[in-house]
């Protein structure tokens, strides 16, 4: 059963510096591509960007999953505070709000605490539980602006 | 580019276009490994994955949720979009390339998504979206919303 006595848990707090670099890797990743020039160009020219009506180069709308991972311990501390076993993980849902525009330069900080945790009946196997831990993560930037509000579901099976 | 869709255009039911992905190698998953930062071995060594019986490598659910958001932001810019949140459904396998023609379908991923609600919100003319994404069998490994301020 999950161990609700974690709820209100809050982990260390991670800085990440946003780097015209990391945005044009990851969004050749999502794409799918082997060159940047086969990206939308407000990912990696900052000139396209401000033609387009950005402040400057934008990173696609799920980069911030590398402020934790680059910038953080990562997942696996979270997950050994929560006792939460690596073999029966599921990442279950992600959801973002996006508050404020990122660019490069930009130096972002996230914090995660836990907000729920429940547990669901397995319905092929009466009396035994799936177990779900809401995480949700604020990310500000350099200026104390609110930049994204990110909400993450993991699951036990 | 994407051309510029306003408020008043777009109605409820709309379809947003159908995004089709490359079949996802496991080449593609290491770039995302290493862009992304999450070198869950689960995701590149199929000495790992042997441990646990699994037959190979699967993608990170975030790639998948990565090439979903590169299908909404094909069609709104993305400085419109405002929330963008999914439910994974299932695991993706990658292509094998030694058997391309018969495992490629598994691997491809088709996005589709409809308009289901136009609403004011902070001050903005939003609209809802609900996304879907699918192999090429059909098997959901997506569900999920998006919201967009449009002009």
């Amino acid at each position: 059963m999950a161990d609700k006595t974690k709820i209100g848990t809050e982990f260390p707090p991670y800085t990440f510096e946003v780097e015209k670099g990391k945005i044009a890797e990851f969004a050749m990743a999502i794409s799918q591509k082997e060159s940047k020039d086969q990206v939308k160009p407000i990912y990696w020219d900052s000139a396209a960007a401000k033609a387009a009506g950005y402040g400057d180069i934008v990173p696609p709308p799920t980069f911030q999953t590398c402020f934790a991972l680059w910038g953080g311990g990562g997942l696996m501390p979270i997950l050994q505070a929560l006792g939460i076993n690596l073999g029966r993980l599921l990442h279950g849902e992600e959801e973002y709000e996006y508050l404020t525009p990122i660019h490069p330069g930009d130096i972002m900080k996230g914090q995660s605490k836990v907000v729920n945790m429940y547990d669901k009946e397995k319905k092929d196997k009466p009396g035994k539980f799936m177990e779900f831990t809401v995480l949700e993560t604020e990310i500000k930037n350099q200026r104390g602006e609110l930049v994204i509000r990110a909400r993450t579901t993991l699951v036990e099976r | 580019m994407t051309t510029v869709i306003t408020y008043n255009s777009i109605n409820v039911g709309d379809a947003m276009p159908i995004f089709t992905s490359d079949p996802v190698t496991r080449t593609h998953m290491v770039r995302y490994a290493g862009a992304s930062g999450d070198f869950n071995p689960l995701h590149h060594d199929d000495t790992f994955v042997k441990i646990f019986g699994m037959p190979r490598v699967i993608s990170h659910g975030m790639l998948i949720m990565g090439i979903t958001g590169r299908a909404v932001t094909e069609w709104i810019d993305d400085k419109y979009i405002r929330k963008f949140g999914v439910r994974f459904a299932g695991m993706t396998e990658p292509v094998d390339l030694h058997d391309f023609e018969n495992t490629k379908q598994r691997a491809t991923i088709t996005v589709t998504g409809k308009v289901v609600e136009k609403f004011e919100e902070a001050g903005e003319k939003r609209i809802r979206c609900e996304i879907q994404a699918a192999d090429g069998l059909g098997a959901v490994k997506i569900t999920g919303t998006f919201v967009a301020a449009l002009p």
